[in-house]
């Protein structure tokens, strides 16, 4: 009597056999597999890729991942709300691990004119070195003196440059409120001019030197945020609780969950939609595969009948034909993977570049017209998986079709 | 018959009469704060829970369209001077030598630091003509009898407030307390006089306070040390180059 495991090899032997008795029917059965995981992890990627590239561009351009205010700053957006910046505290956060960078900021809202015009602006105190860690405002200056390069500081938007007539070398007045209602007041020369992807920022912002910032708006040694940026948003919560931890209770710590919901709101609906999609992916790979199954089942079924009536157990041959469809799932599978990287690979490092009115709506938001694919690895596995998973499902049912089988009629032609 | 008639038109007449006083009070309660021309010496001191700053100004204005504002104190904001001409409003800033009209967009920010917004200044409605006025009753304010007037906006005005109770003391029409509500009927901010004095003829209240309810310790506190009625003053004197000699 051969034991369990002789019994096992001799299936597996016996289905690998099977398999490559009629080599179309098993391509085309693993095709089909092969197909459904290319086609899902393709579409995965690309959403997974684009939503992250969504969250990094919005967080890395503007709030960061997290930000460390005075209490209830981010509701009153006062000047009154503002903290002292301290360097302690700095020190502390710069040094947790997955923080990338802590950018001190002073914000405020002005009027910004130059002669008869008039514009209600942002004006942005910023410390250049670890700014340009974050956004790379330098990357931004388009005419005039970087920070890096020494620049005197005070570096305007290109639109609002446009809207006011001035350039490189011309002065401009900021006037506004400063900490405690003190009136701010100042003719600043333009050091240099700015170019921003997002409209609302490029015909708008002013950005100073914090030191400058806080000598125009009386508020020596504030700040309104510490904006931090991680190496990676999976770190979020752990890195959000560091700092709660190492924070005194008359600061709050926000992440940009809480910052931006209106881009948590564009992701979730836009999840929900690629959760459809991928839905109705299924179901036509679910019948695709199934349908070969069936196909596969009705051919052989005198195949079985004769089996059966010379002696075989049914268990064997129901474990026989499992067998066969795990071989073609898996192959299916591996193969779909393996051709799904090099894709996605590329697509991760040269991402589709978009035109036309979808390209103007990202820009919009702010974001470059641009889809990278996301290579994250549970998203190759997970598919995987899935696929995996519907291939057991059709497999059931040869098992059920010899479970019924009637060897006499089988060997007949008869369908049942 | 005669009877239920002489009762319809005695009921009739009395409402009439009871509307006329309450209008007639608020009239007077009004027209004692104002006059075609006034000027004032006030300091108005802001109280926020962390920081609180007085801020002097002298106040030309010419009703209802032209107003001036001097800033005299703190001394960094010395110079600095408001014109309001019609809807708009101006600033000069003396420490960058510029006069800036005021945008649209900032109307709604607030005056100096204060509880006052830029629109406060320039808002035209009427407490007469924008309000239904009744008698609510009678109170006494600190001390003063006072009536009670609720007005009510009428629907075509555009009034932001769902109903201002005011207290106007009974002799005198001293307008010692308004409620302002909103359309919910929640209490918003209160807006109270004190420490009656004689200015120029004319027994007022000199000190006032803005309480807004929902933020405890704030407040904007005005204090009147001068106030003279119907002074010499034209139109012309409301201009841009005024806004640069005016001390």
């Amino acid at each position: 009597m051969p034991n369990g495991r002789t019994v096992l090899a001799m299936f597996v032997r016996l289905a690998w056999r099977n398999l490559w008795r009629n080599k179309k029917r098993t391509l085309i059965a693993g095709g089909s597999v092969f197909f459904a995981v290319f086609l899902a992890v393709a579409m995965y990627s690309m959403q997974t890729g684009q939503h992250d590239f969504m969250i990094e561009s919005a967080v890395g351009m503007t709030t960061g991942h997290l930000q460390i205010h005075g209490k209830e700053y981010w509701e009153k957006r006062s000047l009154d709300q503002s903290m002292v910046l301290d360097t302690a505290l700095l020190r502390r956060v710069a040094s947790l691990p997955h923080v990338a960078a802590a950018v001190p900021r002073l914000e405020t809202v002005a009027l910004i004119s130059r002669g008869t015009v008039t514009k209600v602006c942002p004006v942005i105190g910023i410390d250049p070195p670890s700014e340009n860690a974050m956004t790379g405002i330098d990357r931004r200056v388009v005419r005039g003196v970087r920070y890096s390069a020494g620049g005197e500081g005070t570096l305007v938007a290109e639109g609002l440059a446009r809207t006011l007539g001035v350039d490189v070398g011309d002065s401009i007045v900021i006037y506004g409120q400063g900490y405690q209602g003190v009136t701010a007041a100042q003719v600043i020369r333009i050091g240099g001019i700015l170019h921003f992807a997002i409209p609302d920022l490029n015909n708008s912002l002013v950005s100073l030197r914090l030191p400058d910032a806080q000598d125009l708006l009386s508020a020596p040694g504030r700040i309104t945020a510490l904006a931090i940026l991680l190496d990676s948003d999976g770190a979020l919560d752990e890195t959000a609780d560091a700092i709660r931890a190492m924070a005194d209770s008359e600061l709050e710590v926000m992440t940009w969950r809480e910052m931006m919901p209106e881009l948590l709101q564009a992701i979730a609906a836009d999840n929900g939609a690629t959760v459809i999609m991928l839905l109705i992916l299924y179901v036509v790979i679910g019948f695709g595969v199934f349908g070969t199954v069936m196909m596969m089942t009705a051919e052989r079924t005198r195949e079985f009948g004769v089996s059966i009536a010379l002696g075989m157990k049914r268990r064997h041959m129901m474990a026989v034909t499992v067998i066969e469809s795990m071989i073609i799932g898996m192959l299916g599978a591996c193969a779909g993977i393996i051709t799904s990287v090099p894709v996605t690979f590329y697509f991760h490092r040269f991402p589709i570049r978009l035109g036309g009115d979808y390209a103007k709506a990202m820009l919009a938001y702010g974001l470059e017209p641009i889809i990278p694919f996301s290579v994250e690895p549970m998203i190759f596995i997970g598919q995987g998986l899935v696929v995996l998973a519907i291939g057991a499902i059709s497999a059931l049912y040869p098992v059920l079709v010899l479970r019924r089988l009637e060897p006499v009629g089988a060997m007949r032609g008869a369908r049942r | 018959m005669r009877c239920t008639l002489s009762l319809f038109l005695l009921a009739t007449f009395c409402s009439v009469l009871h509307a006329q006083s309450a209008r007639e009070i608020v009239r007077r309660a009004n027209d004692l704060m104002r006059g075609s021309s006034t000027y004032a010496e006030i300091a108005m001191t802001i109280t926020k829970p962390e920081w609180s700053r007085t801020v002097g100004m002298k106040v030309w204005a010419l009703e209802p369209d032209y107003a001036l504002v001097y800033v005299t104190a703190p001394a960094r904001d010395k110079g600095t001077v408001t014109l309001k001409r019609k809807s708009e409003v101006w600033n000069w800033l003396p420490s960058v030598q510029r006069v800036i009209k005021i945008p649209p967009s900032m109307m709604l920010q607030s005056w100096m630091g204060s509880d006052f917004t830029n629109d406060d200044l320039v808002r035209q409605s009427s407490i007469l003509d924008d309000y239904t006025h009744g008698i609510d009753g009678v109170d006494t304010v600190e001390g003063h009898p006072c009536w009670r007037i609720v007005l009510t906006p009428k629907p075509e005005a555009g009034v932001v407030w769902g109903k201002l109770v005011l207290w106007v003391s009974r002799p005198g029409y001293l307008e010692l307390r308004t409620d302002f509500y909103d359309e919910d009927g929640t209490l918003v901010k209160s807006f109270i006089g004190s420490n009656i004095t004689t200015f120029d003829g004319r027994t007022l209240p000199s000190r006032f306070e803005m309480i807004p309810v929902n933020e405890p310790g704030k407040k904007t506190v005005l204090e009147y040390h001068r106030l003279s009625f119907n002074v010499s003053l034209y139109q012309s004197f409301f201009s841009e180059q005024n806004m640069k000699r005016v001390r």
